[in-house]
């Protein structure tokens, strides 16, 4: 197992290779520069030009990303044209919100997801399932902005209960930590808990018709140990499967919900420097995300193997 | 159903809640009196107030560097830092002797040398600035509160170029930092303004933090705008950077802010009806839209053309489109400067009054020779101003009878490719949209818009030499009868040659929670005087 890791992690590097070399040339193509953003209105063409060779911008592209590559290998992000900061820096400060907000959503998404699927398989039919799926549609069908705005008038401006934006780090207690997490994780979740939802019932009314269960039901084995210990285990792989795919919905959402509840996380620093054409930060972003892409798989595929003991590698 | 129209109803039917008497927000309680919460314009990205120009910095930058003179209410140039001047009768050399006791935020004196290098960084970046540069003979410290500004010739706007509130300022910063090259970006963020900005806590796209300087010692006269007794009355300014309007909106109502330096105009009729939240205007200098044509090349650069579209445009049209139904928030400019000061004029802008003549427009737009090659016209859509002014010339446009190729795009990429001289089908432009800052219009010195000096001029790169001529003879006017005078022929001359298309003169809100007090109308947002109570 510890090879196969190794291996994968080591065949990941070719890829975020190409993704980094992929954006770099989708940014340099791109219209909109930086040096002109910075130099303002007042500016004159030799100033823009000034500014442009103070940064680098005005090297060929080779030049440019082969000085961009060499100094990833030697672990420098580089530095925002913007705000003079490490990339590390800035991505480092915003790395705490969104992880948060991720983790916050992903175990909401398992705590609701996955009983309301495994209990809606259970009642297929029924007007509990029923109620359970059109909840999932909806869930589904709402904008992550609107899900936000009611979440925000209800609990926020009418009922007080929670902030209306903002995040306070961990290290100021549990509970500031969470209750500014909690209306964004719900408005972010509710298109991941649908989905999983989704896959959990229909995953779950397959392994449901096997002969095992009959058999267990057979052997007088009580409902809750029949659903939560033989099906929902062989039912996993697929849920493992949509639950890992989904961070990837995460991340998109994120950009959404942490403009929308003003979190300072990595979403929003994204949106920012792509207004901006601040490239050095766009490029450290995307090589984070790609990077996360890859190691999420790697644990997906992992996860098989303790779910399911006869997949090996 | 769009984003923004949930936004307004969501932010509506919450108003309308707070309205019905809910209590104050728990929430307000914990926060303390002594941290006022503020929303800016923009996000503060760079904090170097010379290598970067947006208003945000500038606006962030006055609370953290003071300047020699400053610009007050009456747009008069006052004392500062500088306790007295003397110019000599030539007018060719200026003594100025800095205020005893002032001190830079890590505890340093401020002396001569760091005003002299602040002013030379200042003035390689600043228009004005470089105007002094081109007649300076030298600029050097006489003694550690004395410095001398040596010209070559005089220049009357001296303390109105160190006073004035447009970008650049020239803020006073120690020499070891002023010392960076003006193309570079600083680091060490020392100043000796009223507040010293916490460095460790800022996050940009976030947070920006700024805390009370012990040690700054204000003027005895009343603020006024950048000069007087500039005293701070809060511990801590935090500047929280909210991208959606909505949740700022809701932010204030809930007391987790405290002002809101630019409410959306969709959103100022729910501000108003929360009994807790004081709405008013902001900056009665307001704010000037314009367009601007190319004359580079065809159709614009013939007259003729850049006439009809000035007959046919009504300026009510962009107004409505910009601010709404509320009336008090526009009104027409026949004119290019800023209404309600002193050089303000109308001479020559009768092409924007009256009745809108879309037939003899479009009759003088054949004349020009125009015959129907594509006007490609540049519009940001994620700027609602440039979004809603595009939206009512591209209908404009066609209207006369123009083939538009309206390009849709986003600030970041109007912003480079307007500065392209290359033809419009190589990836130039025949027009873009934008708006300027009624206290950069209020006379030609920080106006970059009106100058039309062909090549060196602003995007459009319009030549009028008339314009020139008065924009030269105002530098040269020694008084305000002169001034006045030079500024109605420039006006003339401008709309003569269309230098650009004004299209109208607007004004923003600005909210606050009612326990602050103390907040005044200008073109920036002014700490000094604002108070909080629990």
């Amino acid at each position: 197992m510890l090879s196969y890791i190794l291996r994968r992690i080591v065949a990941t590097l070719p890829v975020m290779a190409i993704v980094a070399l992929f954006v770099f040339s989708l940014l340099y193509i791109a219209p909109g520069d930086p040096a002109v953003v910075i130099a303002g209105d007042q500016a004159s063409p030799e100033d823009v030009e000034r500014i442009r060779q103070s940064l680098g911008l005005d090297r060929p592209f080779l030049v440019q990303f082969g000085s961009w590559v060499w100094r990833i290998l030697h672990g420098d992000l580089g530095t925002s044209i913007f705000t003079n900061l490490p990339v590390s820096t800035m991505i480092g400060q915003r790395l705490g919100p969104t992880l948060s907000l991720m983790i916050v959503t992903l175990l909401l998404t398992i705590v609701v997801a996955v009983p309301l699927g495994v209990v809606a398989a259970w009642k297929a039919g029924s007007l509990i399932d029923r109620a359970i799926m059109a909840f999932a549609v909806f869930g589904f069908s709402l904008p992550v902005f609107v899900v936000g705005y009611v979440l925000a008038y209800v609990f926020a401006l009418e009922l007080e209960w929670l902030p209306v934006q903002g995040y306070t780090p961990l290290t100021e207690g549990f509970w500031p930590w969470l209750q500014n997490l909690i209306l964004p994780a719900i408005a972010l979740g509710c298109v991941y808990i649908a989905l999983v939802a989704r896959i959990t019932r229909a995953t779950m009314l397959e392994v449901l018709q096997q002969d095992y269960i009959r058999t267990a039901r057979a052997k007088g084995l009580g409902q809750g140990g029949i659903l939560f210990i033989h099906a929902l285990k062989n039912a996993s792989v697929p849920i493992v499967t949509v639950i890992g795919i989904g961070i990837a919905l995460l991340i998109g959402g994120a950009v959404v919900t942490e403009s929308v509840f003003a979190i300072p996380g990595l979403g929003r620093l994204t949106i920012d420097a792509i207004l901006r054409r601040d490239y050095p930060v766009i490029q450290g972003i995307v090589l984070l995300f790609s990077f996360v892409y890859v190691l999420v798989n790697l644990m997906i595929d992992v996860t098989y193997t303790l779910v399911d003991p006869r997949i090996r590698y | 159903m769009d984003r923004r129209s949930v936004l307004k109803g969501l932010a509506g039917a919450s108003g309308l809640a707070l309205t019905g008497g809910l209590s104050a927000p728990a929430i307000a309680q914990g926060a303390s009196a002594r941290t006022l919460r503020f929303v800016p314009q923009a996000n503060l990205a760079n904090f170097d107030p010379i290598w970067g120009t947006q208003y945000v910095v500038r606006n962030a930058a006055a609370l953290v560097w003071d300047t020699l003179y400053g610009v007050d209410s009456s747009l008069q140039p006052q004392r500062q830092m500088v306790e007295s001047e003397e110019v000599t009768d030539d007018g060719t050399t200026w003594t100025f002797k800095l205020r005893p006791g002032l001190k830079f935020h890590d505890g340093e004196p401020v002396l001569s040398k760091d005003v002299v290098a602040s002013l030379s960084r200042w003035a390689a970046r600043d228009p004005m600035g470089l105007m002094i540069k081109a007649l300076q003979q030298e600029l050097t410290t006489v003694d550690d509160r004395t410095f001398k500004w040596v010209l070559k010739q005089p220049f009357p706007k001296m303390l109105y170029a160190l006073a004035k509130n447009n970008s650049p300022c020239a803020f006073i910063m120690p020499e070891r930092i002023a010392q960076t090259d003006p193309f570079k970006q600083i680091s060490d963020y020392v100043g000796s303004g009223p507040m010293k900005f916490a460095k460790g806590e800022w996050v940009p796209g976030a947070k920006a933090v700024f805390e009370k300087f012990a040690d700054y010692s204000p003027r005895q006269e009343k603020s006024s705008w950048l000069a007087g007794g500039k005293q701070i009355m809060v511990d801590r300014v935090e500047w929280v950077i909210m991208p959606d309007p909505a949740t700022a909106a809701a932010a204030l109502q809930n007391g987790e802010i405290d002002w809101w330096e630019n409410p959306i105009a969709d959103l100022v009729p729910v501000l108003k009806k929360n009994k807790n939240i004081s709405v008013d205007i902001g900056d009665p200098l307001g704010n000037i839209g314009s367009f601007r044509m190319n004359f580079l090349y065809p159709p614009f650069n013939d007259v003729r053309a850049r006439r009809a579209v000035l007959m046919a445009m009504s300026q009510e049209d962009y107004m409505r489109a910009i601010v709404g139904d509320d009336n008090s928030l526009w009104k027409p400019l026949p004119g290019y400067f800023t209404p309600d000061t002193p050089l303000y004029t109308e001479a020559g802008g009768e092409i924007l009054k009256g009745k809108r003549d879309l037939d003899a427009a479009k009759k003088l737009l054949a004349e020009s020779g125009y015959s129907g090659q594509p006007v490609t016209c540049l519009v940001a859509q994620d700027q609602p101003i440039t979004k809603a002014m595009g939206d009512v010339t591209a209908d404009l446009l066609k209207r006369l009878g123009m083939n538009v190729d309206f390009v849709a795009t986003d600030w970041g990429t109007v912003g480079s490719r307007r500065a392209q001289k290359t033809a419009p089908g190589q990836g130039g432009w025949n027009m873009f949209h934008t708006w300027h800052a009624g206290s950069d219009c209020i006379n030609p010195a920080p106006y970059t818009a009106i100058r039309a000096n062909g090549d060196k001029a602003w995007f459009g790169w319009p030549t009028s030499p008339n314009t020139e001529k008065e924009v030269a003879a105002w530098f040269e006017a020694k008084s305000l009868d002169e001034e006045k005078a030079t500024i109605g022929r420039l006006n003339k001359a401008a709309f003569d040659d269309v230098v650009y298309a004004p299209t109208g003169f607007f004004l923003s809100y600005t909210a606050w929670r009612k326990n602050v007090t103390g907040i005044a109308k200008g073109p920036l947002p002014f700490f000094w005087g604002v108070s909080k109570s629990a």
